[in-house]
Formats: C-alpha cells, sequence, structure tokens
C-alpha cells in the first residue's frame, strides 16, 4: 500500500519533513512542565526514604520534624493503613506499599512524607524525621532468590517463596527433540542488566483537592492520563467525573512515566488532608533509585541447527529480576510481556521460552524502557545467539542471517511462538544497510588489522519489533482494552482542533497528527492544533508508550478524518448540486468527475457545515474514533556497527553506525530520524556506560549522574540513518511505528561489533555494559593488552 | 559495600610508646577525623560517634567501639566498631587490625587492615570514591597520630585535636581530594 496522494508542501501531509510545531516553544524556554505549576496556596512534599535494603520498621519519630516552624503534615504507612491506602496495585496483578509498613523492601524505598510551606523546609523536615531501623539478611541476587535458605522478602503474600510466576510458551518437547537430533547448538548466557531511562525531567505532580467543589486535580508527569485517572477512581474511592489529570508538557518518558508512583499518592492523600495543592517532584537520585527500573533479564538462549547453518530450533530461559514487588507496567496478558518475540527475524520451525521471575531487594519495576514490554531483550537474545552461531560454524554472520531470514513472500507469517508478523522485508533491508557501510570492504579491512594485531569488529543486528499495544487478545489494563482515541473538530474556517487519548512526552505527536488530518481532509498541518493530556477534555485513551501512538491514535485520526470526509462529500455534494457518486476527492478538494473546476475545497465545506447544510443533515463537521488495532505492528531493521579497540586502555571506539530502519509508510521523516537518533544513543548509554547495580547489602551503585552515566555529545558518534518501506497491511495508512526501533536493535550490534573484534581469540560473548575496564581485563587475560 | 583497606607506615618513637596509644581507643579515636569516643560501657567496649558530611547532609554515626582482642605481647590488637546514624541513614561497621613491628633503628611500622562495610547514603558514592576518601581519612589519621605521638604522655588532649572532632569530616571536599587523587594515578 502506498499513499495514493502526496500533498504539497505547504499541507504538509505524510511524508513532509515539517518543523516540529511544539519546539517553538520549547526552545524559547515557555514550554510549561509539572514544576512550572504554580498554584495559590500550594505547599511542597518531600519523601522520606529507607537507607537499608531490607529491614524491619520498629518507630518512626516524628516530633522533631513537627516542631520545624513550615511543616503542615507527615504522613507514615500507618497513617495511610488507616485509610487502607498503605498497599495499591500494580500493573502486574501485584501490590506494592505506597508507605512502609512493619519492613522497607529496597534502599530509597518510601517511608514517610513531610508536607510543609516551602521546598526547602520540607527537606529539613524530612531529615529531622527520625527511623529506628532493625537490618534484616539482604537478598541481591536473583539466583539465590529460590535457595531454601533464602531470607523471605514478601510477608504479605500467602506464598512463602520469592518466587513470582513461571511462564511458558512454545512446544518444548519438539523443541528438545530437535536439539537432540541436532548437528550443531549454539548457546550464550546473556544479562541484560538493570537500567533506567533516565528522562531529562523526573517525576512529579501538583495535586489540589478543592473542598467547595469536591473535585481533584492533578497534573503529574503521566504518559497515560486516563489510566491514571481511573486507577484513582477506583484505588481512592473518588468518583471519576470528580478527578482531572492533566498531563502539561513531559521531558521524555521512555516508560519510567506509566506506572503510578508512591509520590503521586501521598501528594493527593496530602491534598485531600489539608485541602491545599500539594506539589512533589523527584530529585534525580530518587528517580534512579526508587522509580521504574527496565531489563534485569538473565537470558539463556541456545539455537540448533544443520552444519550448513539452516537454524531448527530456539530455546531460551530466563530469570527476571523484578525487585521488591512486581511493577512491571505491562498491559499484556502475559507475565514476560512479548518476550516471546524472541524468534526474531528468523524463520524457526519449533521454539520453547520460559520465564521465572523472582523477588529482590531492589527498587520494583520492570518497565519498559523505549520498549514494548521485553522486546528489547528479547532482540538483543536472538541477535546475541545468532552471531555466536556463525562463529561456532566459521561463518559470516551476515549469511547466517541471510539463510534464516523469514522470507519476505512468507508473510503475514506465523510464528512458533504465536505472534503473526503483518509484513516484512528483512533481506531487503540488510542488503541496503551492508552495501552503505561497504561490509565486504570492511571484513577485508578487518583481516589486515588482525594481521598487524589491531583489533576491529563488525557488528550486525537484524532485529524485529512488536508493537503498537494493541488488539485485545493480547492486552488489556484492569479490563480495558488497548485502543486508543482521536476527537476532530472542524472550524467553520476551516482551521481545525483534534485531541488524543495519547500523550507526547517529546514525540513530536502536535506535529505528527495534525500531518495524518491534513493527509486525510486536505486542511494544513498548520491549520490543526493538537492537544492531548487533559481527561477534562480529551477523548479516554490508553496513553503514550510501546510506540503505539501512531498505531492506534494515528489510526484513530485517520479513522476520524475519514468520516469527516464521508460528512464533507454529502457537503459538497449539495453544494455542487450534484450525486454524491459524481464526486472525486483529492486533498483539499471534492470536484464533479470530468470537470476539475467544479470544486470545493475543505473551507468551503468546513464553513457551510454550520451556515448551510443539506436537508436532513445535521450541522457541524465533527467525529471521534475509537481505534482498536486488529493486530499489532512488526517494525524491522538491520544495524550495522564498526568499531576499534583500544589495546592499551580497553576503549571502544564505534568508528560508524549505519542504522537502515523500515517502519512502513513514515509521517514525518525528520521526527523518525530525530527518534532513531535519540534511540541510538540512548542504546550506545546501555550498552557502553550504565547499570544501575547493587552491592551486596543492597546499596544502589548507580543511584546518580555520577555513577549512571548518559552519553553526551562527546561519547556519541555519527549516525547514518536509511529507510525501506514495507507498509502495515492493516494499518489505515500504512504505518507501524518507530520510537523504540533504535533502543531494541542497537544494543546487539553494539556488542555484536565488540564479540567480533575479539572473536578470533576466542571470546564468545561479554555482558553490558561494556566499560573500558571490562574490555581491558579480557585482553590481559587473552593477553594482548598492550 | 564492604572494603578492604590495608595501610602501612613508619613512626621514630618506639614501639611500647606507639602501643600506649594504639591500644587505648580513646586516643586513637582523637586521630580520627570527625570521631570520638563519648563513653564507656566496660573494659572493652565504648560507646563512640563519628560524622560525616556528604553535600549538604550530615551523617552522624553512634554506636559502640569493642576491643575484640588485646595482646601486648605481640604488640596486636583487633577492634569491631558498629554504628548507625542517629537518623536512620544508614550503618557502617569496621573491623581493624593493628599490628606493631620494632624497626632497627629504633622507631615502630604499624600496619593496619581494616575491613569496612558501609550501607546507605555514604555507600551509594561508590568503592572507588569511598576507597580514596579513606585513603584521605587515613593520611590526616596518620598525620594527628603522629603529632599525639609527639606530645608528652601525661599531657592532656590539645585544643586543636578537640576542635577538630567537633567539626565532621566534609566527604564532598573529600571527594574533589579524590578525583585530583585518582587523576594523579595516585590511588
Amino acid at each position: 500500500m502506498s499513499i495514493l496522494h502526496k500533498t504539497s508542501p505547504e499541507v504538509g501531509g505524510l511524508g513532509h519533513p515539517i518543523k516540529r510545531k511544539e519546539d517553538l516553544r520549547f526552545i524559547q524556554g515557555k514550554g510549561n512542565y509539572v514544576d512550572d505549576v504554580r498554584l495559590p496556596g500550594m505547599v511542597y512534599g518531600q519523601v522520606v526514604r529507607s537507607p537499608y535494603a531490607h529491614a524491619r520498621i520498629k518507630s518512626i519519630s516524628t516530633e522533631e520534624a513537627k516542631k520545624l516552624s513550615g511543616v503542615l503534615a507527615i504522613i507514615t504507612g500507618e497513617d495511610l493503613a488507616k485509610a487502607n491506602l498503605a498497599w495499591m496495585p500494580t500493573l502486574s496483578y501485584d501490590k506494592q506499599m505506597v508507605l512502609a509498613t512493619g519492613k522497607v523492601l529496597f534502599q530509597s524505598q518510601e517511608v514517610a512524607f513531610v508536607v510543609a510551606e516551602d521546598r526547602y523546609t520540607a527537606a529539613d523536615a524530612a531529615e529531622l524525621v527520625e527511623v529506628e531501623y532493625e537490618e534484616l539478611p539482604v537478598l541481591v541476587d536473583p539466583h539465590k532468590a529460590m535457595d531454601p535458605g533464602a531470607p523471605i522478602l514478601r510477608e504479605d503474600r500467602e506464598q512463602k517463596s520469592n518466587h513470582i510466576f513461571h511462564w511458558e510458551v512454545g512446544d518444548r518437547k519438539a523443541t528438545d527433540e530437535v536439539f537432540q537430533k541436532s548437528a550443531v547448538k549454539a548457546k550464550v548466557q546473556a544479562f541484560f542488566p538493570r537500567c533506567h531511562p533516565a528522562p531529562l525531567e523526573t517525576c512529579g505532580c501538583v495535586a489540589d483537592f478543592n473542598r467547595a467543589t469536591g473535585r481533584l486535580t492533578v497534573y503529574m508527569t503521566s504518559q497515560a492520563p486516563h489510566v491514571h485517572r481511573t486507577v484513582f477512581a477506583l484505588v481512592g474511592g473518588i468518583p471519576e467525573n470528580n478527578i482531572r489529570v492533566v498531563s502539561p508538557d513531559i521531558g521524555g518518558g521512555f516508560g519510567n512515566k506509566v506506572p503510578v508512583y508512591p509520590g503521586y499518592v501521598c501528594a493527593i492523600v496530602a491534598s485531600l488532608t489539608l485541602g491545599r495543592p500539594v506539589k512533589w517532584i523527584e530529585t534525580r537520585s530518587e528517580n534512579l533509585q526508587s522509580t521504574g527500573f527496565a531489563r534485569d533479564y538473565h537470558m539463556t538462549a541456545e539455537i540448533a541447527a544443520d552444519s550448513d547453518g539452516k537454524m531448527k530450533a530456539l530455546r531460551v530461559k530466563t530469570l527476571a529480576d523484578h525487585g521488591a514487588f512486581n511493577a512491571a507496567a505491562q498491559p499484556t496478558k502475559f507475565p514476560a510481556g512479548l518476550f516471546s518475540i524472541c524468534t526474531g527475524s528468523y524463520d524457526f520451525s519449533n521454539a520453547f521460552c520460559e520465564v521465572d521471575g523472582v523477588y529482590t531487594n531492589k527498587a520494583p519495576g520492570g518497565i519498559a524502557y523505549r520498549c514494548s514490554f521485553r522486546v528489547t531483550e528479547a532482540a538483543y537474545l536472538i541477535e546475541r545467539v545468532v552471531d555466536v552461531l556463525a562463529q561456532e560454524l566459521k561463518m559470516d554472520p551476515a549469511d547466517v542471517r541471510r539463510k534464516n531470514f523469514i522470507p519476505a513472500n512468507k508473510f503475514p507469517y506465523k510464528c512458533a511462538l504465536g505472534w503473526t508478523y503483518d509484513s516484512g522485508n528483512y533481506e531487503a533491508a540488510m542488503k541496503l544497510a551492508l552495501d552503505k557501510i561497504s561490509y565486504q570492504q570492511l571484513r577485508k579491512e578487518q583481516a589486515e588489522k588482525r594481521a598487524k594485531g589491531e583489533l576491529m569488529g563488525i557488528g550486525i543486528s537484524s532485529f524485529t519489533e512488536i508493537v503498537g499495544a494493541g488488539p485485545a487478545h493480547t492486552f488489556d489494563i484492569l479490563g480495558i482494552k488497548m485502543f486508543d482515541s482521536c476527537e476532530i473538530r472542524v472550524h467553520p474556517t476551516g482551521k481545525a482542533m483534534a485531541r488524543m487519548g495519547t500523550k507526547s512526552q517529546g514525540q513530536g505527536h502536535e506535529t505528527t497528527y495534525a500531518q495524518i488530518v491534513a493527509q486525510e481532509l486536505g486542511i494544513p498541518a498548520a491549520d490543526v492544533t493538537i492537544e492531548e493530556g487533559d481527561t477534562d477534555t480529551a477523548p479516554y485513551g490508553l496513553g503514550t508508550y510501546a510506540s503505539r501512538s501512531t498505531p492506534t491514535s494515528g489510526a484513530a485520526t485517520a479513522m476520524a478524518a475519514r468520516k469527516i470526509r464521508d460528512k464533507a462529500k454529502k457537503i459538497a455534494a449539495h453544494l455542487l448540486e450534484c450525486s454524491e457518486n459524481d464526486l472525486e476527492w483529492e486533498p483539499g478538494k471534492f470536484y464533479v468527475k470530468g470537470a476539475p473546476s467544479k470544486a470545493k475545497t475543505i473551507q468551503e465545506i468546513a464553513f457551510a457545515a454550520y451556515t448551510n447544510v443539506p436537508p436532513g443533515l445535521e450541522a457541524g463537521l465533527e467525529a471521534v474514533d475509537y481505534y482498536d488495532p486488529p493486530n499489532l505492528t512488526f517494525p524491522f531493521g538491520t544495524y550495522v556497527c564498526v568499531v576499534d579497540i583500544d589495546k592499551g586502555t580497553g576503549e571502544v571506539k564505534v568508528r560508524r553506525f549505519v542504522a537502515v530502519d523500515d517502519c512502513g509508510n513514515i509521517i514525518n521523516p525528520m521526527i523518525v530520524d530525530g527518534q532513531i537518533h535519540g534511540g541510538l544513543t540512548e542504546g550506545l548509554g546501555i550498552a557502553f556506560m550504565q547499570q544501575i547495580d547493587y552491592d551486596e547489602n543492597g546499596n544502589v551503585q548507580g543511584g546518580s549522574f555520577m555513577d549512571y552515566l548518559l552519553p553526551t555529545a562527546v561519547e556519541t558518534p555519527h549516525w547514518e540513518t536509511d529507510k525501506t518501506c514495507t507498509p502495515s497491511p492493516h494499518h489505515p495508512f500504512g504505518a507501524k511505528g518507530v520510537g523504540e526501533s533504535p533502543n531494541v536493535g542497537s544494543p546487539a550490534a553494539f556488542v555484536n561489533a565488540v564479540v567480533d573484534a575479539l572473536s578470533h581469540l576466542g571470546v564468545k560473548h561479554i555482558d553490558m555494559p561494556i566499560t573500558p575496564w571490562k574490555v581491558w581485563n579480557v585482553l590481559k587475560e587473552k593477553g594482548v593488552a598492550a | 559495600m564492604a572494603l578492604k583497606i590495608e595501610k602501612t607506615f613508619q613512626v621514630p618513637e618506639p614501639a611500647e610508646k606507639v602501643w600506649a596509644i594504639l591500644s587505648d581507643p580513646r586516643k586513637v579515636a582523637t586521630c580520627v577525623p570527625g570521631a570520638q569516643i563519648t563513653g564507656q560501657v566496660d573494659e572493652k567496649t565504648y560507646q563512640g560517634a563519628i560524622s560525616v558530611k556528604v553535600g549538604p547532609s550530615v551523617t552522624d554515626y553512634k554506636g559502640d567501639v569493642q576491643i575484640v582482642r588485646l595482646d601486648a605481647q605481640a604488640h596486636e590488637i583487633e577492634i569491631l566498631g558498629k554504628g548507625q546514624d542517629v537518623r536512620g541513614r544508614g550503618s557502617a561497621s569496621m573491623k581493624m587490625t593493628g599490628r606493631l613491628r620494632a624497626l632497627p633503628d629504633g622507631g615502630t611500622e604499624i600496619a593496619s587492615v581494616s575491613e569496612v562495610n558501609i550501607v546507605g547514603i555514604l555507600a551509594q558514592m561508590g568503592s572507588r570514591v569511598i576507597a580514596e576518601v579513606s585513603n584521605i581519612m587515613f593520611d590526616q589519621f596518620v598525620k594527628n597520630f603522629q603529632a599525639l605521638l609527639k606530645q608528652p604522655s601525661d599531657a592532656p588532649e590539645s585544643q586543636g585535636m578537640a576542635a577538630r572532632e567537633a567539626s565532621p569530616i566534609n566527604a564532598t571536599s573529600l571527594a574533589w581530594e579524590a578525583a585530583k587523587g585518582l587523576l594523579r594515578g595516585k590511588s
């Protein structure tokens, strides 16, 4: 499916690289973030946090803190327990403490909430809250969680173990049989470390309960404002019509702003108690240490293959560290989310995948960091083990991939683990990437360098994504289907306003949604205002994450626009005094077949919708659409990375990186490129720099930007991007979603490149983050360190 | 976070004189930056406190110091210290073994092995920084220790020493020193 009508640059429909409308205010410092919200009489909250990873709370004394002038209230877990709010449900059918009662289960856990007239007093008072703890044995190693002697962390649960779930998919018996008969086996044990989205803006809210009206307004960093409204109504018992959630401008989310955090709940409780607006804003360390982390998957993958490299079966076993509470913010019906996409881009006849989740004394989470619910872990694992297979067979990793790709003519393709891939052409994407980077020449260069003792590597990642949550058979939140919505109103002067149930955190929705309206109705994108994030005005939706906005709300926008176009056609026929059947459409106008000069523009039609409607037709030009996608979408691509390794320091330098993405039809190529650049940079950080690690006592070792490093312009290489286009057959305009692809696809490319540089030394795998220290130790062990 | 710190230094004074100080936790404490002995529980157990400032917040550890082993013959002492921050911000423990060796020139070599375990906010600074902070604290300790040795054995503690006890050591400035130390490749 191609785009039928290419609009003019002035209209700015699909495919035009128009500049982002929202940037005008952002680059002028005129954005309105939650910390910019200042209400009359507003007071400030500060969370008191646990220094221990596992300890019993013997006593909490708030006397000293209360004496401080300006302190208004101090809330503890015991206080919340009286209101039955000490615990709250998570999105993964577990519950988590809002404020600790009895004991704490991770360092930085929320223990009390101090409210004061100003932020400084709140922070000072928090220091004065005296908590007496009795330290308990700490469990940080998930492998030890199931040991008979392991301390039981969750005393609140009936099940007296640290095991959360066992989940499996695929045919174990058939897969095992293939392995028994197979000539070649490749295996990798790969740990995807605990990392953190670390958005530029931390989490926070302003809760404003108005005692006169009984209405609660919460301005919050929410990727899913409607869902949060429903959760507050269900958990807090406040009528949903009396709750308004507003997500103002958001400075990056990446999944970190999907869950409901204790700070939000405490601010709401404090506002209900005090009748004043309460602001709570996290510090950077609070964000890194207590809010939703990502990954922390200990994975083993095995491939059974023929000696010519034809892959037969895949077997995956994973241990998932969920921390103290299973607060994985994921709406699939499966405890490991979409991890069963681990067969990736390859045509396996048999596969089996099992995952066990366990509790440890670490921060809760398991959120999808720029990722569709564990697809990043899955893509990394399969792309890593395919390289190991190539190494075992002494084959070129590109050849192994080519030999095993799902052929382009087999789509829609049902994989061994049950997913139906919508469309794909993996070989074309890989060919473009390899041509662009001059792959054969690089291999020659590598051979020459090896002869001289120099270390150079080339890494390929031919990933497949699974995005666009999603169809009701796979997803729901509290039973609510994962549709999303759009409401469009065309004003009498032909300008339009559209609202969606999603919420941009930097994705550029104000531009891209306007381009969809422009494409479908011919109203220039500049004349279309997009508004999201206010539950009082926007239609209900499930929010923005998992690359779902374009597949769901984007689709709803096209569908709503088409409803408007259908009505516009009736009005045009009335104005042109002809039959609807005599009319042809091109973006921006209806004209009479064979007489293009007899036409009515969308602007003329819009005016008539309010001034001169045909008899029997109601006035106005508006439409709403709730779009429930029939399937997920499966974007893909091939990334190729070239690295040079310094034998003296172990430093890895990314010399080149080519990213070929296929996300179907593109709305705005400039925004897509921006998304790819951002996601690759995040992937670079994950591959080489970042880990939220814990020492044996459960102390966070990545709790500030001193230890948790973000790539800056200095570390970031030049990204080379290109595209192939394989539209989604089921999406209204063939789009697939792209935001996460670079974060999903790139870690394997980086790691494969490093391992490739060292493969002749017998190195088969190195776990991320691949720091110079780690590489240098490998070089030393292999006797090649300079 | 656990780390092991091994340090050796030499002083010109004879072993007996050094032992008189090293075997008395009250005297040793006056040499540790930010530390003090606040009371005595029994012959072998003392109550103590140490303040460490990290940015705007001060961690005040209070706890017990216990002499686990005291061998006057071999000039060996083993001390176990355990403390909790008074505002519940974490805990720390340290097992320190000190051993004296008389040198041919009449001086003394002091060898110490400390196993430190820190839980809480301080521990988040990471072992690289904490190790370097310990180095700097130790350097300060050695200076204080040497100054104490130079005093007549019956003299009361100097005013300067008492003043130092009152002000907590500042780990932020120590962290800067640590960074400089790392750059110099000193650690």
